[in-house]
């Protein structure tokens, strides 16, 4: 037998029920517009934007409604219709926070804004290329959310040779960058060009996970028709395994090279980018478009019938959730992104935000409802940390009030992968210990470095 | 396109991530080790009788209400649910002679949590093994009872009619050399027998096959691993080879039990694998040195005992390495 050795990370991780049947083989449906859009000025790492608009103005789908200042970038209206005043507003992760809330209006007067393509997009100027990418609203679309175009522009004393396109999705349940990369390889293709080219590299690897070999099958055919003469560029697939779609995991699989802790990949070369995020910057760059929409699984035990939809930014979660069915009764958490690094939400009058790759809803207890237990130093945790760090040590010296102890240990260096909190037979929050220790151990830095 | 219901009868739940976690728990472990002790268990009723029986029964009880009564003075959450104390009681009963007074087993077991584990500050705290402090306890406070207990098989296992008690064989290869054990094991058919357990010993480790079926289920769920017990299997093969009879010292007595179930409480060994290599390797040589030279013809209890005290040393040398690039400062 043929035992094939997939490229994956070196460390560590875990192997989580996918739950990605119920949408794996759904292609990906428009969702039309809805009565109503709000769509917060923060939906983006950065300042937030500026509205430009006003109370009772008409604006239409793609019009821009605010501008992007300072790290911050521009918003567009996602459905045409009418600006009501601009007020705060439940939001995903602020709480409240200012938004900017359009009625639809169904007038001829009103049509979406066209968006042409441009003859001569290939030919752009690197400064052009980025702009457009900025003015084009683009952020990460895997779920950070960071300004794309500033991820995109590296210090000048930074030297990067590959592009990594992440097709990864190793989160349970979510298969929209799945559908996404079945559904337009060649955007996505076309999109890793641009970014290779306005970052100065010739070498691409994109990462998919092996249980979407079909998707990493398309990619690789539209890399063979459309590689610029000169490039290096090809679909790695990768052990499924959980976090093998972090920026760390995914480019030490891909490149062998290892990101020191708290730096960023280009500190080893490497730029990594999402796959939608590509296919968004095809967009931008080559016609213009702005960010109006954006795929969203649906999915989880908790809804009736779980979909790929693609969404207008701002649409709310409580019609998201009508288009799928409506939620079960039995439903008791709904998760914005993924189940592993996701965030559970209070409420479904919440906005669809750029960086909302997954809407799950999910039923029975959560796993901390009741309560914890000790740490039983069964050393689970230390063997799935893809870094190497130390949860239980940071948590019993948390559980303590020894924060300044948890330093030796690794607090500082956790993404919040959550890895080690899904294997704790204690059921002990371990990703919120090393949160606790990790602002503790900043502040007392910053605080040492003032003085 | 169905209404959404305007208000829900209950509010949605927001708890922190990660929000899918493996079904195992700290209890369902606990419970899966008692369960899977359950065929070794009932095996020595069998062939023990009904004193065996009392035996387990007395020092699980005294275990649990030990545990109940400890954590309800020091007001803590009741934790007799996880079945961690069930399991220490079940343990230790399994270490004892059949013959040994219930009374004492059920002190036996009150002790081990009491002064193993809810002095510490409960599970996961301890530094012993709550069984094998239970085990001390009794060892020196009833010598004779528990090392006279010792009971034949039942008469229809064995040839041994008379003896009411008797010498294990590994008591008898050391007070009276290989022939006497030789001559202990020789009834139903020799290493057979000690595998299958016909033939004296404490109540759970007469058979060393259910006690490899219990340890298997184990090792499927992955709740253990093999690192500790074949570290332990080394140590004791390296010093016990000196011996003459390494393969009296592997299939007998407790090594199993101690191996198996004992050396491998997450609480008492280190947490990291390259630990357990130590720890088992230092558990192992130290059973056989007990067992050659010194006082005791068992000697796994002991060894243990003074593995888990080096084991906070263990868990500081042997910490997993950081994920670092090459060069990098730290
Ligand atoms: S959440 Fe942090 S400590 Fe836990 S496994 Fe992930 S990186 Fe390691
Ligand atoms: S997984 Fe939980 S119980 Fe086990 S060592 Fe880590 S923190 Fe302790």
């Amino acid at each position: 037998m043929h035992v094939e050795h997939l490229k994956t990370f070196g460390r560590g991780g875990i192997h989580p029920d996918p739950h990605k049947r119920a949408t794996a083989g759904l292609p990906i449906e428009d969702v039309p517009p809805p009565m109503e859009v709000r769509l917060p000025l923060q939906q983006h790492l950065g300042d937030p934007a500026v509205p430009i608009v006003k109370k009772g103005d008409l604006v239409r789908r793609g019009q821009k409604i605010a501008e992007g200042e300072g790290t911050g970038v521009p918003l567009h209206a996602s459905i045409s219709g009418k600006v009501k005043p601009i007020d705060r507003h439940p939001h995903p992760t602020l709480v409240m926070a200012p938004a900017i809330v359009i009625a639809r209006v169904d007038d001829p007067d009103l049509a979406p804004l066209e968006f042409p393509v441009d003859p001569g997009w290939r030919e752009l100027p690197r400064e052009e290329m980025l702009e457009r990418i900025r003015e084009a609203g683009v952020v990460g679309l895997g779920g950070a959310a960071f300004p794309t175009y500033r991820k995109l522009q590296l210090p000048p004393d930074v030297r990067v040779d590959t592009l990594v396109v992440n097709g990864a999705e190793c989160e349970p349940y979510l298969t929209s960058d799945y559908r996404l990369m079945l559904a337009e390889p060649d955007a996505i293709v076309e999109g890793a060009v641009l970014m290779a080219r306005i970052i100065g590299v010739k070498r691409v690897l994109f990462g998919v996970e092996s249980d979407k070999r079909d998707a990493a099958r398309v990619l690789a055919g539209v890399i063979r028709r459309l590689a610029p003469d000169g490039y290096e560029m090809r679909v790695d697939v990768v052990e499924t395994r959980y976090p093998q779609g972090a920026e760390r995991q995914l480019v030490a699989a891909l490149t062998g090279r290892t990101i020191p802790p708290r730096a960023l990949p280009y500190a080893v070369g490497v730029v990594v980018q999402n796959v939608a995020t590509a296919s968004a910057v095809y967009d931008a760059v080559c016609r213009r478009r702005p960010l109006l929409d954006r795929v969203v699984t649906v999915t989880g035990p908790g809804i009736a019938e779980p979909r790929n939809l693609r969404v207008p930014l701002g649409m709310l979660l409580s019609e998201l959730v009508a288009r799928c069915g409506g939620i079960t009764d039995d439903a008791t958490r709904i998760i914005a992104g993924g189940p592993m690094m996701g965030r559970a939400l209070p409420r479904l009058d919440l906005p669809v935000t750029k960086g909302m790759n997954g809407l799950v809803l999910l039923t029975g207890r959560g796993p901390f409802e009741d309560g914890y237990g000790p740490c039983i130093q069964c050393g689970r945790c230390l063997e799935v940390c893809p870094l190497g760090l130390e949860p239980d040590q940071v948590s019993v010296r948390v559980e303590a009030g020894k924060l300044a102890e948890t330093a030796p240990y690794g607090a500082e260096e956790c993404y919040e992968c959550g890895s080690c909190t899904f294997v704790c037979p204690s059921q002990r929050p371990l990703v919120q210990f090393m949160q606790v220790a990790k602002s503790a151990l900043r502040r007392a830095r910053d605080t040492r470095s003032v003085a | 396109m169905s209404e959404i219901p305007a208000a829900r009868p209950r509010p949605f739940v927001v708890t922190p991530g990660p929000h899918l976690r493996v079904s195992e728990t700290t209890s369902s472990i606990m419970w899966w080790v008692n369960a899977s002790l359950a065929p070794a268990a009932l095996w020595g009723v069998v062939v023990f009788g009904p004193r065996a029986f009392a035996v387990i029964i007395a020092s699980m009880a005294g275990a649990v209400a030990a545990e109940w009564v400890g954590t309800a003075a020091m007001r803590r959450r009741s934790t007799v649910a996880d079945g961690s104390a069930a399991c220490t009681g079940l343990l230790l009963a399994l270490t004892l002679p059949p013959l040994l007074p219930a009374w004492a087993a059920f002190l036996g077991g009150a002790f081990a949590t009491l002064f193993g584990k809810v002095i510490f500050g409960g599970l996961g705290y301890n530094l012993f093994n709550p069984a094998l402090i239970g085990r001390a306890f009794l060892m020196a406070s009833f010598p004779v009872a528990m090392t006279s207990g010792w009971s034949n098989p039942r008469p229809w296992f064995g040839p041994h009619l008379d003896a009411v008690t008797t010498p294990t064989p590994l008591a008898a290869l050391k007070e009276y050399g290989l022939e006497a054990a030789a001559r202990l094991i020789s009834g139903p058919g020799g290493v057979t027998g000690l595998a299958l357990g016909f033939r004296p010993g404490s109540i759970g480790e007469v058979s060393v096959l259910l006690v490899a079926l219990g340890a298997g289920v184990m090792l499927a769920r992955g709740i253990i691993h093999l690192t500790i017990p074949l570290s332990v299997f080394a140590g004791t093969a390296l010093i016990t080879s000196f011996s003459g009879a390494p393969l009296l010292h592997l299939l007998g007595g407790g090594l199993w039990l101690g191996a198996f179930y004992m050396a491998t409480d997450y609480v008492t060994s280190p947490a990291m694998r390259s630990g357990q290599v130590v720890f088992g390797l230092l558990i192992g040589v130290l059973t056989g040195v007990i067992r050659l030279w010194g006082g005791y013809p068992e000697g796994i209890c002991y060894a243990i005992l003074i593995a888990n005290a080096v084991v906070p040393a263990l868990n500081l040398w042997f910490r997993p390495r950081r994920v670092v690039a090459m060069g990098s400062p730290s």
